[in-house]
């Protein structure tokens, strides 16, 4: 602690700055807040290895799931949908800690669907995407912050202009014509950097979305079982059937 | 033999290890200083706002207000001094309206260290309180962990020991204001040239009985030389894929107004009882 | 940027994380009135609730005094709401520009995190590519810039400064605000 007669020089000590803080500097003090989870590493993560994708096209946005539940090491089911319905145009699929998804999820189809029942209109997939998000932000200064990450994929019932938001568990929130989550973002991302456009047709985009999942199929280290793959469309949400059986060779 | 020179890095690493400190390479900070003289008291402070190695502001305020016989010159978080001293000049000016009295340096000197005790030093302001009030003429210094110092002169900051070193050779008692003022100038711009967290100019605060006298840039040591040849690029150098401009007599067009044809089917609603 | 009656204020568009680009679309300036500008650089998740909030406090102050803000008053009003979280900051570094409602006169100003403002008569920078932005604004701004030379020095400033950060371009927006009018120019920038 400062002492009678000799604090003089006390100023660089402490505070070593007078001014701003520097971008290395706010990032690592960062580190410091969010502590080891902004860290972690993917793949000590059961998490890590769901897939998660959306593609916007023409008229329609697709939203593909991984079918595998994880646990550790273990596979629980190789039936799982991971995605909510929202409303009559907005589809959730989520990805993250095991509790937390469905809980979280859950709870904002909840919402979703009590703003429809109340006001006899639905939210549009630009509203709910930011309630969302308001929601994350609050839960992430919360004592127990959900670990959940999520895409949003929607047609606004007006204009009917698909649309697909990504979103972190840290809030942050990008709308975007294609997106992925986990492992996956490293193979998809680059395929669909090179072959997307966003007049294609909703054949095209499942064309599109086959060639990223064999990729995943050829490259990723687990079975992830398959894909829930739906498509939001001016007229509701349909399933499309996808072939899981489908044998992707390895180079 | 080309290459590089690897000769000293045993020795460092061995040095290290034993637990000397690998050297650091920058230094930040400020150099504030303040002074009494026959019939008043100065203060000054250099410009220089640094974060990390950068220099972030070439030319800062550190000279605040806190009333008009009431100087401050804040060192360490550039924040924390800005707006301690805004709060505290806040709070004594309603403290003078309540009272119907002229502040006093103690008065705001007690309220800036209980508030900076208070946060057990995790504001960090290290400042340097100076005025003159009815009861006479007062330097004090203040850290951020609440202590306190009445002295004839002071200095702070990472400078301190450079302007501190001009102070214990030419300092004497019964200064004029002149040679105060030249005193506190020639402090702050030792710590200016030896001190790597302070730079540029010289701000200088003389506050006496009668009336206070900011003097910004009272010295400017560190100026710049002009640029001999324009280095203008040549119009249309930048790509652009795509421009919208936006006319202030235009933004009309973006709110319209349409009156909407009144369906005459139902009750109208009442608009007045 | 300060030019002559006018300023600039640019950013790029990569939202990432760390080396993995998310999005090459995500601005980083937000409007609060005419003249208004505000560009936010930092954490993702504290740019959009940041800006939102100062949207909110825009759009109140607006109703409560019957006007717009004028940019001094906002550059306070970001500091005094940083500085509210001094234990706990947004991770943002903001700079504010615009030009005064009144005199028109240009204004422009930075901030820490916590909100200690950086009042500057030529340049305020900020983001990951801060070192390079320095340098470059350092050799290229000179006082009294017409609006198109402003615009030329500033978005050369910052392409050649992200083009040295790995984390930063993907294209870039530059806005060039003046008495009565405000242009936005989207700039092709490198892919990589």
């Amino acid at each position: 602690m400062v002492k009678v007669g000799e604090g003089n020089s006390r100023a660089a000590t402490f505070q070593p700055h007078l001014g701003r803080l520097s971008p290395i500097e706010i990032y690592h003090a960062r580190l410091g807040r969010l502590g080891k989870a902004w860290q972690r590493d993917l793949s000590s993560l059961s998490s890590g290895w769901e897939v998660l994708l959306g593609i916007t096209g023409r008229d329609f946005t697709l939203i593909a799931a991984s079918k595998a539940a994880m646990r550790g090491a273990t596979i629980l089911k190789a039936s799982d949908d991971k995605t909510r319905q929202l409303n009559k145009h907005t589809l959730m699929a989520f990805m993250g800690e095991a509790g937390d998804t469905v809980q979280f999820a859950e709870y904002i189809q909840a919402n979703a669907q009590l703003y429809s029942m109340r006001n006899e209109t639905d939210l549009s997939p630009s509203a709910l995407a930011h309630f969302v998000r308001g929601e994350l932000a609050s839960s992430l200064r919360s004592r127990k912050p959900y670990n959940v990450n999520l895409l949003l994929g929607g047609v606004d019932p007006i204009t009917h202009k698909p649309s697909l938001y990504w979103l972190d568990y840290l809030a942050t929130l990008a709308p975007l014509p294609y997106a992925a989550h986990g492992y996956a973002q490293y193979y998809c991302l680059s395929i669909l950097d090179k072959h997307h456009h966003p007049d294609i047709s909703l054949g095209q985009g499942i064309k599109l979305l086959t060639l990223c999942i064999d990729e995943l199929k050829r490259r990723l280290p687990v079975d992830f079982k398959g894909m829930v793959v739906k498509a939001v469309t001016k007229d509701g949400i349909v399933d499309i059937e996808f072939d899981d059986d489908k044998v992707v060779k390895s180079a | 033999m080309p290459g590089f020179d690897f000769s000293n890095y045993n020795r460092n690493a061995a040095l290290h290890a034993r637990g000397v400190p690998l050297p650091k390479a920058t230094s930040t900070g400020t150099t504030i200083v303040g002074c009494i003289f026959e019939g008043g008291v100065v203060i000054a402070a250099d410009t220089r706002a640094t974060s990390g190695p950068i220099v972030a502001d070439k030319n800062c305020e550190k000279l605040h207000y806190i009333s008009p016989n009431i100087w401050c010159a804040g060192a360490g978080t550039a924040a924390d001094t800005e707006f301690t001293t805004a709060l505290i000049s806040s709070q004594l000016e309603l403290h003078s309206l309540s009272t119907g009295r002229k502040p006093r340096v103690v008065t705001c000197m007690t309220m800036l260290k209980q508030h900076l005790f208070r946060y057990q030093g995790h504001i960090g302001a290290y400042l340097v309180v100076a005025g003159v009030d009815p009861t006479g003429t007062h330097l004090f210094t203040v850290h951020a962990h609440g202590s306190t110092d009445k002295l004839p002169y002071v200095t702070m900051g990472s400078g301190s020991l450079a302007a501190m070193s001009v102070f214990e050779t030419q300092w004497k008692p019964q200064l004029t204001q002149e040679e105060a003022v030249a005193l506190c100038s020639e402090a702050i711009q030792s710590g200016i040239f030896n001190d790597l967290g302070s730079g540029s100019n010289v701000d200088v605060a003389i506050i006496t009985g009668e009336k206070t006298t900011l003097k910004r840039n009272y010295i400017k040591p560190n100026e710049r030389v002009p640029k001999l040849k324009s280095y203008i690029f040549k119009r249309g150098t930048t790509a652009v894929l795509n421009e919208k401009i936006i006319r202030k007599e235009d933004l009309g067009n973006f709110v319209s107004v349409h009156e909407l044809a009144v369906e005459e089917t139902g009750d109208k609603m009442e608009v007045d009882a | 940027m300060v030019g002559k009656d006018c300023v600039a204020i640019a950013c790029d568009l990569r939202l990432g994380l760390q080396a993995l680009t998310v999005s090459n679309n995500f601005p980083k300036i937000f409007q609060y009135g005419d003249n208004v500008f505000l560009g936010l650089t930092g954490l993702a998740t504290d740019l959009s609730t940041v800006s939102d909030l100062f949207r909110y406090k825009v759009n109140m102050y607006r109703l409560r005094e019957e006007r717009n803000i004028a940019p001094k008053t906002f550059a306070n009003l970001v500091s005094s709401s940083l500085y509210e979280k001094r234990f706990g900051p947004y991770f943002v570094s903001p700079v504010v520009a615009g030009l005064d409602p009144k005199t028109s006169k240009p204004f422009i100003c930075g901030f820490d995190s916590i909100g200690c403002i950086d009042f500057a008569a030529d340049f305020i920078v900020s983001g990951t590519a801060t070192d390079q932005l320095y340098g470059m604004c350092e050799s290229l701004w000179e006082p009294n810039l017409a609006p198109e030379d402003l615009f030329e020095t500033i978005s050369q400033a910052l392409m050649s400064a992200v083009d040295r950060d790995a984390l930063s371009g993907w294209g870039a927006h530059v806005y060039i605000i003046e008495k009565d009018k405000v242009t936005k120019r989207l700039l092709k920038g490198r892919q990589d």
